[in-house]
């Protein structure tokens, strides 16, 4: 009988097999949390988890409102401040993987944190970078995790907030920008950039999702290769760690 | 010398139009009470700056008291986004600055320092970059690094009028202790002419002397000393207390419109003569016992 498990599942489990063990990370709120938790105590143990304020491996045991809930920097080893996180760690260049999220994806990965545009043509101000820009220009590589809707994976973003490839090719290099995202991980799909023309690539489709589905629901077409493999689904206890260890309340995983 | 003053002294320190910095990074550490207490003096065309826009900002912004926000960007984690502040952007009220966490850190770092610039590979190929070379092109350069010949974006120094700092422990000189992650206070308040510190309480010269490697924030920086117990409430303080889930629904639902916002003016900051007065209203005594913190935990 296949397991039962929800996309955001599925996600979180992409997010943590994207990373290796040693690997220095950073990680926002929400999905990318609970990717990293879960790699942390799977496939990753001596992985070094980093929230920018200044929080290195934090242990929780409580589920924290945000990165500014003292539940979220329990039993850390680190408590120092943005310039020993994102100055001496993250610009110095020690950061192999930096997890992003945001409101909008382009097809060079181009990200939107900022503006959030209505039909009428009015646009609110949302959250914007917080450190977002600054992994985005100084990881060795950025994951990005979204939900996969037409409004959100768009051939125009409203704002670039954390630039991808820019507009592809070797933009992002002749920019003096590091890195650049290598995966784009949503709810149908998983995405990789073409090396070359640095635009999102199909790397497999979740199951029970058809190539129909993730293609009716972006605003771009990506690069579609001939094959494209199924996602490996979650395992028992990757499953299990999340729900019963890392979000038993569900607060990321909603 | 004994820097301790009531709060209203030390709002009373500062002048319209002056750059303070704050300490709160969304719902932790704000400068609460201090923000209330400028709202109810009056104080005008105030620039605010921080690494992470939070509940200090927000409140002060809804009162109009703000002309300029330097900030990275922020929300109210979980409870919702800075209302007061984006609503601001949105209209045009608010003359809004907006970098990233890193490129204001070190802003504040190049000031801390006495640096003219510092380079940051941050912010470009953004819009970001683009919003400022267009609203604040002063502020932003290219240089060449001399030694590889490598162009760099550099950023001009932050050096605020004052800082303001909510802290866990300070003695009566300045010299403060801050528990948990610091974000950008310690560069800001070396960055700044001169800092106020709120603290949750003072302890003697001698008890700081004992652990002097816990002092954040060095006396000789400090100009005035206020010990206000639940100073950052709503927001926590690790170590001492959690945030107040009630008050800050409260807040984020009043925050939805301008008129229910003044309504919240009204009745938290204008409608109470001073903190003690605050404290009571949202719960006194009883209500603050249930949010302080376990000492393990820290929450």
């Amino acid at each position: 009988m296949p397991l039962e498990y929800t996309p955001s599942e599925l996600m979180a489990v992409a997010g943590a097999r994207e990373l290796e063990d040693g690997q220095v990370v950073a990680v926002g709120l929400g999905l990318p949390v609970v990717a990293s938790f879960l790699a942390k105590k799977t496939c990753a143990p001596n992985m070094t988890i980093l929230f920018e304020l200044g929080v290195i491996n934090p242990e929780p045991i409580h589920t924290g409102v945000g990165l500014a809930d003292p539940r979220v920097w329990y039993r850390a080893n680190v408590l120092s401040s943005f310039v020993d996180i994102l100055g001496a760690v993250l610009h110095k260049g020690r950061v192999d993987v930096g997890f992003l999220g945001g409101l909008e994806v382009d097809q060079y990965g181009n990200l939107n944190t900022t503006l959030l545009g209505d039909p009428q043509g009015q646009f609110r101000h949302m959250i914007g970078s917080g450190g977002a820009n600054d992994i985005a220009s100084c990881a060795k590589r950025t994951i990005i995790i979204m939900r996969h809707e037409a409004r959100k994976l768009n051939k125009t973003i409203s704002f670039i907030t954390s630039p991808g490839y820019m507009g592809g090719g070797d933009e992002r290099a002749q920019a003096g920008l590091l890195g650049g995202p290598s995966r784009v991980i949503t709810d149908k799909a998983i995405f990789d950039f073409d090396g070359v023309s640095k635009r999102m690539r199909l790397l497999s489709i979740h199951p029970g999702i058809t190539l129909e589905d993730v293609l009716d629901n972006m605003g771009f077409t990506p690069v579609i290769p001939e094959a494209v493999p199924l996602t490996e689904p979650p395992d028992p206890e990757q499953l299990r760690l999340i729900r019963e260890v890392i979000d038993p309340q569900r607060i990321y995983m909603g | 010398m004994s820097k301790v003053t009531s709060l209203a002294e030390a709002v009373g320190s500062i002048s319209d139009g002056e750059h303070l910095s704050l300490s709160g990074f969304a719902i932790t550490r704000c400068t609460m009470a201090f923000a209330r207490e400028v709202i109810r003096q009056g104080l005008r065309g105030l620039t605010i700056s921080q690494c992470v826009g939070a509940m200090d900002a927000d409140l002060l912004t809804g009162a109009g008291v703000v002309e300029r926000l330097i900030y990275g960007g922020g929300s109210l984690d979980r409870f919702g986004r800075l209302a007061n502040i984006n609503r601001g952007i949105e209209n045009g009220s608010l003359c809004a600055e907006e970098y990233s966490s890193l490129s204001i850190a070190f802003r504040y770092l190049a000031g801390s320092l006495g640096l003219p610039f510092i380079p940051i590979r941050s912010l470009r190929g953004s819009d970001l970059l683009r919003q400022i070379r267009a609203r604040t092109a002063e502020d932003v350069a290219e240089v060449t690094d001399p030694f590889t010949g490598e162009n760099w974006l550099a950023l001009k120094p932050l050096q605020p009028d004052v800082a303001v700092v909510q802290v866990q422990a300070a003695d009566e000189d300045g010299n403060a202790w801050i528990f948990g992650p610091k974000w950008d206070n310690p560069e800001q308040a070396r960055a700044a002419k001169r800092t106020i510190v709120i603290t949750e309480r003072i302890l003697s010269g001698d008890e700081i002397r004992k652990h002097a490697e816990q002092t954040i924030i060095p006396g000789l920086l400090v100009s005035h000393v206020v010990e206000l117990p639940f100073g950052a409430h709503p927001t926590s303080v690790y170590g001492a207390y959690d945030y107040d889930d009630v008050q800050i629904r409260c807040y984020v639902e009043a925050a939805k419109t301008p008129a229910s916002f003044q309504a919240y003016l009204q009745e938290f900051v204008y409608g109470v003569k001073d903190h003690q007065g605050y404290l009571d209203k949202v719960g006194g005594v009883a209500r603050l016992e249930q949010l302080r913190a376990d000492p393990v935990l820290g929450y």
